[in-house]
């Protein structure tokens, strides 16, 4: 069922003890996969990853259970799994096993739990001397505030990210997501394939300390400098300008958004719906006397006033109530087509499944994976961004269930013969004794 | 950057790209990628038209004079780079482009797609005689598809790639509020985290094979992935997100987890009340009783089975009267203290001067000699113990290392450059 791909794969060989969970750290992960890591999910059920319990995801008419939700599907795929209680010696014990035989570690706890565990970058490049460790925790593994731990909204809230969205006047519209756990998991990735490539040129691993939280700091360049070069201070009026480049009647300074320029905003489209708005933006006098024509040249936007760059600032209020009676005479994919064609910026605000069923640029170029999922049937997984020509990213399979691969990783990796892997079971290593198995763990056993 | 080495002696570390040759053809679209790759010590050259590239007239500007050595947008995006300016679209910028290629590691290019093909610097006839090359083509839609060639803007990426339909405002806050954009420039950060992915794995993949390859990079693709549960939900039920002002966008209406607190700020505490544990509740209800703002939320009631998850939105609002009487470092902080994963909505002026972030050498000084001063910049989210991230330099002025790299490293005589800067070539 899986759909292997003839190229050969860039991260062949190369193996991830994967501690993480949630959503940053396993998204990592799920790249270092897709690029043809073997990536092992290591878990325990009875502390399970957040996103194996996300009731939202779980499709109607399929048994809830840990392996049934689609976010941690998406999350986790092309990993292998295994089950095992770190907390106990011989577990403890096994994992260091694993370490050894591995090129990468990667988790996104908090700063104090592998120390606590005996595996500080210290011990565990006992066992393996070029291991590549990236860490993930919220603020990273050095600085007083070491200990505390973030998720992606408070990550984001902490990095100023947060603040610089929304109206003036109101508060923080912030990020309807976990932004940071999709940039620090793209982060994560990048450390990994940066040290890698450095143990290529060098022969030496290293700990890589990334702080999820101070990935959002870094996305913030301009007001930085603006902050410490011009001291210009965040809580402003007109500030922050909605989707605009500057507020109307707010002084005309630059907040971050590219150019300032006029119109540059979110524009309600027909149909009147909830995701029914179209953004349009000028970058020049031309691209707004093409989006004049687009229109039709009504008599208001020939007026002079609106001619000029700083003069459609002045008066950007009556000239976005204008614009917008235009828009909500076509749909939203309409005026994207009218506008691209006359050669005005102009692209639909889309939902979910605007882009899952009708962007029919995503279905161009195959942005969803279909494959089988044991328990969510077949299901869609989202591509890599990037097609490199020789060695492709490819999602090659289903995520783990909880302790799915147990017995191919503990047999023939670390070599334990069947009598161990069972002992192991009975003793509550690889399973907590009280909880049931499931039928794949049995089916799995001699 | 320095380390103790095993001789007791201070040695210098290289950054991990050290070696690493990359040429950018990139306009704000792909300088962030480059910026990447120069903090980590790729030798990133950055190649401008002659007179610099557009994005220098990006603001805001130094004391606010607009100036293309001045723009702060510039300098962010491009530390760590040198620059030459060459004329691409002459015979000359074209010759000299290719004996660049034939040394180089990495392309990174965002024009238009086929554009580089239609002037003979293509991804087949660079590769001819350097087959180790990698290209990456960092484009708005990709090499192909129906909006191929559609315009785009980082405000256009956010609404198409899905940014916008998750982020806004709760009908209470704002009536009626349009789609909200997240701040500037990220879909160039999301774009140029994919791509930057992508050219490492490809390094790899020739570290191991010795080949080389092409890299078709799709911002719009980058940005369609980057918004979390929203696809899954949608594939596992068909409901669309609504949105919420700064938490989730979620199919149903959820507890606020921005909080106000005291003198006009905010707090976010990551997860909604109905997440609690009795035993965390009863953590939180304790430390507000000492304030004398726990109201009822000791009571019996709210420890028992279900009892936090069917009074979500009482203790919400419990915990909202208790943070308006404080100040908002003093609440995440505290939250901190006891573990709970808070964070305040911090603007940039209460991240200067953050202690923790000192700790970690966040804040960077880059010397601009011309300038004669030193301003700071954001230093690294990750610290490589091995091989540093640093800021080898500010951005590169106009056409500054045309000399070095022309002249010095690629063997044009002196009397040649000149004739080149005379002919608009450079």
């Amino acid at each position: 069922m899986n759909a292997k791909s003839v190229k050969p794969h860039p991260l062949e060989g190369i193996r991830v003890v994967d501690f993480t969970w949630v959503r940053a750290g396993p998204w990592a992960a799920r790249w270092l996969g897709t690029l043809g890591a073997d990536v092992i999910k290591v878990e325990w059920p009875e502390n399970l990853d957040i996103l194996r319990q996300n009731r939202f995801t779980i499709p109607p008419g399929v048994e809830p259970g840990p392996n049934s939700t689609g976010q941690f599907a998406d999350t986790n795929a092309t990993k292998r799994g295994i089950s095992i209680n770190t907390r106990t010696e011989k577990g403890l014990d096994l994992v260091k096993q694993l370490i050894s035989v591995s090129d990468v570690v990667i988790e996104n706890f908090s700063s104090r739990i592998m120390r606590r565990w005996g595996l500080s970058y210290e011990e565990m490049r006992k066992l393996r001397p070029d291991l590549v460790y990236v860490s993930m925790a919220g603020f990273g593994q050095t600085g007083r505030h070491h200990a505390y731990s973030t998720m992606g909204p408070s990550a984001q809230a902490l990095s100023g990210l947060t603040f610089l969205s929304g109206l003036p006047g109101k508060p923080p519209a912030g990020w309807g997501w976990s932004y940071l756990d999709d940039t620090g998991g793209m982060y994560g990735a990048m450390c990994a394939l940066t040290a890698l490539r450095h143990r290529n040129a060098t022969g030496k691993g290293q700990h890589v300390d990334l702080s999820q939280m101070i990935t959002g700091i870094t996305l913030s360049g301009p007001a930085f400098l603006d902050r410490t070069v011009n001291g210009r201070v965040s809580k402003r009026e007109g500030y922050p300008p909605g989707n605009r480049t500057v507020w109307p009647g707010a002084p005309v300074i630059n907040n971050y958004r590219g150019p300032t320029v006029a119109p540059h905003n979110a524009y309600r489209a027909k149909g009147g719906g909830y995701n029914d708005w179209c953004v349009i933006a000028c970058f020049s006098n031309e691209e707004w006397v093409r989006l004049a024509g687009v229109m039709g040249n009504p008599a208001w936007a020939k007026d002079p006033k609106f001619d000029t760059l700083n003069g459609r600032i002045q008066h950007q209020e009556e000239m976005d109530s204008a614009i917008e009676i235009w828009t909500q005479t076509l749909q939203k994919y309409e005026l994207m087509e009218v506008c691209q064609k006359a050669g005005v910026r102009a692209m639909p605000v889309q939902s979910s499944e605007d882009r899952v069923e009708y962007d029919p640029q995503l279905r161009d170029r195959g942005m969803y994976t279909q494959l089988e999922h044991p328990m969510l049937g077949t299901w869609k997984f989202q591509n890599a961004p990037f097609k490199l020509d020789k060695s492709p990213a490819v999602i090659s399979g289903p995520p783990p269930m909880i302790g799915q691969h147990n017995r191919e990783i503990f047999e023939k990796l670390l070599g334990l013969t069947i009598g161990e892997i069972s002992e192991a079971y009975e003793d509550g290593t690889f399973w907590p004794p009280k909880m049931p198995k499931y039928p794949y763990i049995e089916e799995a056993l001699p | 950057m320095t380390t103790e080495g095993t001789n007791g002696l201070q040695q210098a570390l290289d950054g991990p790209l050290t070696g690493i040759r990359v040429l950018e053809l990139s306009d704000e679209k792909g300088q962030f990628c480059g910026k990447l790759m120069a903090d980590l010590g790729a030798d990133v050259i950055k190649i401008e038209p002659p007179g610099g590239q557009n994005t220098r007239s990006i603001g805001p500007f130094l004391a606010d004079i607009p100036n293309r050595e001045r723009s702060l947008s510039f300098w962010h995006y491009n530390t760590s780079k040198r620059g030459i300016t060459l004329n691409l679209a002459s015979l000359d910028g074209q010759r000299l482009f290719r004996d660049l290629a034939a040394k180089a590691d990495v392309i990174l290019e965002t024009h238009p797609p086929g554009h580089l093909d239609t002037l003979g610097l293509g991804y087949e006839q660079l590769s001819q005689h350097n087959p180790g090359l990698i290209m990456c083509s960092l484009t708005p839609f990709g090499q192909s598809g129906p909006w191929r060639d559609y315009l785009s803007s980082d405000l256009l990426h956010m609404a198409a790639g899905g940014q916008m339909a998750s982020s806004g405002y709760d009908q209470d806050d704002v009536p009626d509020a349009p789609p909200i954009a997240p701040g500037g420039g990220n879909a160039w950060h999301i774009a140029g985290h994919y791509a930057y992915m992508g050219i490492l794995a490809a390094l790899y993949y020739r570290d191991m094979s010795g080949d080389g390859q092409y890299i078709d990079a799709s911002i719009h693709e980058a940005c369609a992935l980057t918004t979390e549960g929203a696809i899954a939900i949608y594939l596992s039920n068909g409901s669309v997100v609504q949105r919420h002002t700064g938490r989730h966008a979620s199919p149903d209406m959820s507890t606020r987890i921005q909080l106000a607190t005291k003198g006009g700020d905010w707090v976010n505490v990551t997860r909604s009340g109905s997440n609690l544990t009795p035993a965390r509740l009863r953590v939180l209800a304790e430390w507000m009783d000492e304030h004398g703002l726990a109201q009822d939320l000791l009571d019996e009631k709210y420890y028992a089975l279900d009892g936090i998850l069917e009074n979500a939105f009482h203790i919400t609002e419990v915990m909202a009267d208790f943070f308006i009487q404080m100040p908002q470092s003093e609440i995440w902080q505290g939250g901190q203290e006891r573990d709970f994963p808070w964070g305040g909505v911090r603007t940039l002026d209460d991240i200067m001067g953050d202690p923790h972030l000192e700790e970690r050498n966040f804040f960077v000084q880059v010397e601009h000699p011309e300038l004669g001063q030193s301003f700071t910049y954001p230093g690294a989210a990750a610290i490589y113990n091995g091989s540093p991230w640093n800021i080898s330099r500010r951005a590169p002025l106009i056409g500054e290392h045309n000399q070095e790299v022309l002249c010095d490293e690629l063997g044009v005589s002196q009397a040649e450059l000149n004739l080149l800067a005379e002919s608009g070539v450079v």
